[in-house]
């Protein structure tokens, strides 16, 4: 088990070295930088203009400056940002929290309710309610994340009932800190419910289909073969195994998760890594750029790493291999 | 155990097997049918839509829609006035014009090629508009520009399948079939590929050509985006699937031939992985269409004046807006239904092929 | 279809004063499928006292396994319908017992092995906790560890301590077998159900389970009802043989009758497929065809187009079981005229 999980952390490097690298190459042949639009301005000289490139290192070849950023960023530094004039590592981080907080509060919930309705319609299968599950599930596979993340803002400014965006109150720092708690979980509700909306319909398919191949196992015919009563067959020895492959599919489903909280935080103004890329892309901040991607690429491999040892842990023929 | 489960009495081709399978799956047949509908009438937007995506009537800004009433049994619609500034309308009671079919309206094009000025229906009468779904901000017709859009959203799905797994499956099955150092390196890239959360990859990539360009350009450069991202999991699919029919018979047999490692993975290999990529790009369409809606709501896809689905949901992100004309959202109506559409005629696909689920 | 008549027990112990621990009249099950009934088991009628052993015999498709699960009532329903017939285990109606009732018999009387142990047993769970469940439903007072150290002992499994907390991929198919048996074996069941137990094991390890079986039968005093289509391993184990083929029963007789003098067509057929170890080498000589597919059943003697010795009349006229000398059952035209 020891070796698994150092191998596999191991893994993780390489491709994250992969991925800044790839995202430094991709930024430095987008089209100007963040002095562009300063050079239309008559009232800076072009001396000047040069002294403020070479300032942020923007005279040099695109190899010099992945070096000097590479070498920043295995210290988790991701240098200063030259659009918000900030250091760059505070504002990625308290983006990634907001990302990882998004993400994950959507997973806990799509997935307690998706696993349970899916063991259900397993169970019911074929009847008029399973139908209906699938049916409700087909429309939230369908529904456009851009379109629900609308409709809740128009929910919320017409009920006032939750704030249309944003991550918090505009009162915030004045807030006790259990008010502050109250105040991001507020904000926090509908963002949740929009990404776990489009992640649940998903789960719930996989979870029926898994449990309805499971119970069509022979172990399956051994423990009722056994005499054990047909709860314990379905939940003791069927859900046992088909929760397996959904640990799997939590992996893959990883991206799609990230990649639905990038919609999420654009359209809603959820501050995360997405929403961060967005500003950072138009503001021409191009390294604030690779360390946003990095930093979700980060997310989504650990979070694989994550899923790869649960498995590990529910399955023996995989642990004791 | 052996004898479940029953073997059908009259042994079917497995293309046979296949189509009476699809057709015995009521949603999918419905998804299919409802796809052919929705590609018509996209193919003649122009015809169907009453008015050109670009026609513009800063006169009718967020004009409400215009439910079709009955003038005897000739339907009808009825004239609206601008209560107040900015934009409430209201009906103007037993104000009626009849509709009229095939009337003259804008020019448009069909195909491509064809010049013509006759359009399904209208009333002929610029005191009387029709907006069933409502008009924009610039009071441009909403149904228009959403049957305009369609012509994006449902061809730039079809293109990228065609494109990526095109790529994915010479990729993949070169890959392969040839192993070794090839295999290792595709596949790393593949791996690279993958563990960038999607949108992040696209939006880096879309940077890196400049923002303002046509939206042809655009168009072009979006499913060039899509596919390269794409291509890497249908490559990796194809690959475990060439890894195995390498060791086939027909395969060893071709290549004591000594026919050519390309010509055997298109020839040989490939046609075997035809049912996976067939279910597979059915259901892989959506990702497409997304992608470009994502695109184009955040300002980098398809540009005014042009339609698409995701610049005209971009309209929308003022959420005053979104509570005085809710109608604005109709081309996320449109996405949902095309995108639901798609994914049951995938999931038909996907049973049918899959002997086991019958 | 009420045609067969029902075979006398082998065994002295007369039908009315007890019971037989396994009694099947006519039993029909049939496969729903797109609407349609395919008949898979058709009047199949057997009966088996306690402590015998009997075999049932045929190729792959034939009704065998239906028919064995269907004893504890295993078989997945829908797709499966019974269409008439009854299951007497101990003299009451498998058929029409309550889901409580089923589960009693299910292990307490009857336990199963089958013929993928791999499979067979739950991937997650270690193989020491399997068989003390079984314990524990059947005979709590035993469920104990020391209890399944002696199950793994009885069934040959050397080290047993070290086995308790393996999972069943950690084993060899054989040894998984030994797992299988220990567990049917925990419930103290009357009947032993082994479906093709050896099939999907190496040569080697099919004798040695089918010792296992050959041993325990001798140990401990209990019914076998073995499913197979290798009639090799028949004559070691079985007191009585039934031969099946699609969905009716054959040929029934004392394995030692039915393998000296095979009567029906088909049983040479299949006795003819088997390579033998001593006696005379012959050609071995694989059966023609396949056996029809589930719904387009021949008519008339349903091995008929496949049979060496049809004549026309075999095509129409309906086959019955009959007695042709005591204990030995035959379907087939050429005997009932």
């Amino acid at each position: 088990m020891w070796t698994f999980t150092v191998k596999r952390l191991l893994h993780l490097i390489p491709i994250l070295l992969g991925v800044s690298l790839l995202t430094f190459l991709l930024m430095s042949l987008t089209p100007g930088d963040y002095f562009t639009e300063l050079a239309q301005n008559p009232q800076i000289s072009p001396q000047k203009l040069a002294e403020l490139r070479a300032k942020a290192h923007l005279d040099r070849p695109w190899y010099v400056r992945y070096g000097y950023w590479l070498s920043n960023a295995v210290r988790l530094d991701f240098g200063y940002s030259i659009a918000y004039k900030i250091q760059a590592s505070e504002l990625i981080f308290s983006r990634l929290w907001n990302t990882f907080l998004l993400s994950l509060s959507a997973s806990v919930l799509a997935w307690s309710i998706a696993v349970p309705l899916g063991i259900w319609a397993a169970v019911h299968k074929d009847s008029v309610a399973d139908r209906a599950c699938s049916l409700i599930a087909f429309a939230g596979l369908s529904i456009p994340e851009v379109l629900l993340a609308l409709l809740a803002l128009m929910f919320a400014a017409s009920t006032h009932w939750f704030p249309v965006g944003g991550a918090q109150g505009a009162t915030f720092d004045l807030l006790t800190p259990w008010e502050q708690f109250c105040d991001r979980a507020h904000h926090l509700v509908l963002p949740t419910l929009v990404l776990a909306a489009s992640e649940l319909a998903g789960i719930m398919r996989q979870m029926r289909s898994n449990l309805l191949d499971t119970l069509r196992a022979e172990f399956v015919t051994t423990a009722r073969a056994k005499g054990l009563p047909e709860g314990w067959v379905i939940y003791k020895h069927a859900v046992r195994n088909a929760i397996n492959p959904l640990l799997t599919m939590f992996g893959y489903s990883l991206a799609g998760l990230l990649s639905g909280a990038f919609i999420v935080e654009n359209v809603m103004s959820w501050p995360g890594l997405g929403r961060l890329t967005m500003e950072s892309l138009s503001k021409k901040d191009h390294e604030l750029v690779v360390a946003s991607v990095v930093m979700a690429t980060a997310l989504l491999v650990i979070g694989n790493f994550v899923a790869d040892l649960l498995l590990a842990w529910s399955d023996p023929r995989i642990r004791l291999k | 155990m052996s004898s479940l489960p029953p073997q059908p009495s009259t042994p079917l081709s497995p293309w046979g097997l296949f189509w009476k399978r699809l057709r015995r799956h009521r949603t999918a047949v419905a998804g299919g049918i409802l796809l052919i509908f929705l590609y018509g009438v996209s193919l003649l937007a122009g015809f169907v839509s009453p008015y050109r995506y670009d026609h513009l009537d800063k006169e009718r800004s967020f004009h409400s829609p215009t439910p079709v009433r009955f003038s005897g049994f000739w339907p009808a619609v009825e004239r609206f006035r601008k209560v107040s500034d900015p934009a409430t309308y209201e009906a103007v009671a037993g104000d009626l014009k009849p509709l009229k079919f095939l009337v003259e309206g804008e020019d448009y094009t069909l195909f491509g090629l064809l010049h013509l000025k006759r359009h399904l229906f209208g009333t002929g009468d610029p005191d009387y508009p029709v907006y069933l779904l409502g008009a924009d901000q610039f009071g441009r017709d909403i149904l228009s520009r959403v049957l305009y859009g369609s012509q994006v959203s449902l061809s730039i799905g079809i293109i990228g399948i065609t494109l990526s797994f095109s790529l994915g499956m010479l990729i993949g099955g070169i890959s392969g079939y040839v192993g070794g150092t090839t295999d290792t390196l595709t596949m790393r890239a593949c791996e690279l590929i993958m563990s960038i959360p999607g949108l992040y990859l696209i939006m880096a990539l879309r940077s890196v050509f400049p923002s303002s360009l046509s939206s042809t350009q655009v168009y072009l450069l979006i499913i060039v985006i899509l596919s390269f991202i794409r291509w890497a999991s249908s490559a990796r699919v194809i690959r475990g699937m060439a890894l195995s029919l390498r060791e086939r018979q027909y395969v060893l047999a071709a290549k004591s031939l000594g026919q050519t490692p390309l010509r055997i993975v298109v020839r040989h290999i490939l046609p075997g992985t035809f049912s996976y990529v067939i279910v597979a790009a059915t259901l892989s369409i959506p990702y497409y269409i997304l992608g470009e809606v994502v695109l184009s709501y955040l300002n980098v896809g398809i540009q005014e004046p042009e339609a698409s689905w995701g610049l005209m949901l971009n309209a929308a992100q003022n959420y005053q807006y979104l509570q005085d004309y809710p109608w604005l959202l109709a081309p996320g109506g449109a996405i949902f239904v095309t995108v639901l559409a798609f994914n049951f005629l995938g999931d038909g696909l996907r049973d049918a092929a899959d002997a086991k689920a019958g | 279809m009420s045609s067969a008549s029902s075979p006398a027990p082998s065994n002295a112990t007369s039908a009315d004063a007890t019971p037989p621990l396994l009694d099947i009249r006519d039993l029909r099950l049939d496969f729903m499928k797109d609407g349609r009934a395919l008949r898979a088991v058709d009047g199949v009628s057997l009966r088996l006292g306690a402590g015998e052993a009997l075999c049932l015999v045929g190729e792959s498709g034939c009704g065998k396994s239906v028919t064995a699960l269907s004893i504890a009532r295993l078989v997945p329903s829908p797709p499966a319908r019974y269409a008439g017939g009854e299951i007497r285990v101990n003299g009451s109606d498998v058929l029409k017992m309550s889901p409580r009732e089923l589960r009693a018999i299910r292990g307490g009387v009857v336990s199963y092995i089958f013929q993928e142990p791999g499979s067979s047993l739950n991937p997650v769970f270690r193989v020491g906790a399997q068989i003390l469940e079984s314990l524990k439903l059947h005979r709590p007072e035993a469920a104990n560890e020391e209890e399944v150290l002696r199950l793994l002992r009885l069934v040959g499994i050397p080290a047993p301590e070290s086995r308790l907390r393996d999972y069943p991929h950690q084993l060899s198919g054989g040894m998984q077998q030994r797992i299988m048996i220990a567990m049917a074996l925990a419930s103290h069941p009357r009947l032993l159900v082994a479906d093709e137990p050896t099939t999907a094991l190496d040569v080697t390890i099919q004798a040695q389970i089918i010792e296992l079986l050959r041993e325990l039968r001798r140990q401990i005093q209990m019914s076998l009802l073995l499913i197979t289509h290798n009639l090799g391993i028949v004559g070691d184990l079985a007191d009585r043989v039934a031969v099946m083929y699609a969905g009716q029963i054959v040929e029934l007789a004392p394995s030692h009758t039915l393998l000296s003098r095979p009567l029906h067509p088909y049983t040479r057929a299949l006795m003819n497929s088997v390579p033998k170890l001593k006696g005379q080498v012959g050609r071995l000589s694989a059966i023609p065809g396949n056996v029809p597919n589930l719904g387009s059943f021949p008519e008339g003697c349903r091995f008929h187009p496949r049979c060496p010795q049809a004549r026309p009349d075999c095509s129409t006229q309906s086959t019955q079981l009959l007695e042709v000398e005591p204990s030995h059952w035959v379907r087939c035209p050429y005997w009932s005229t």
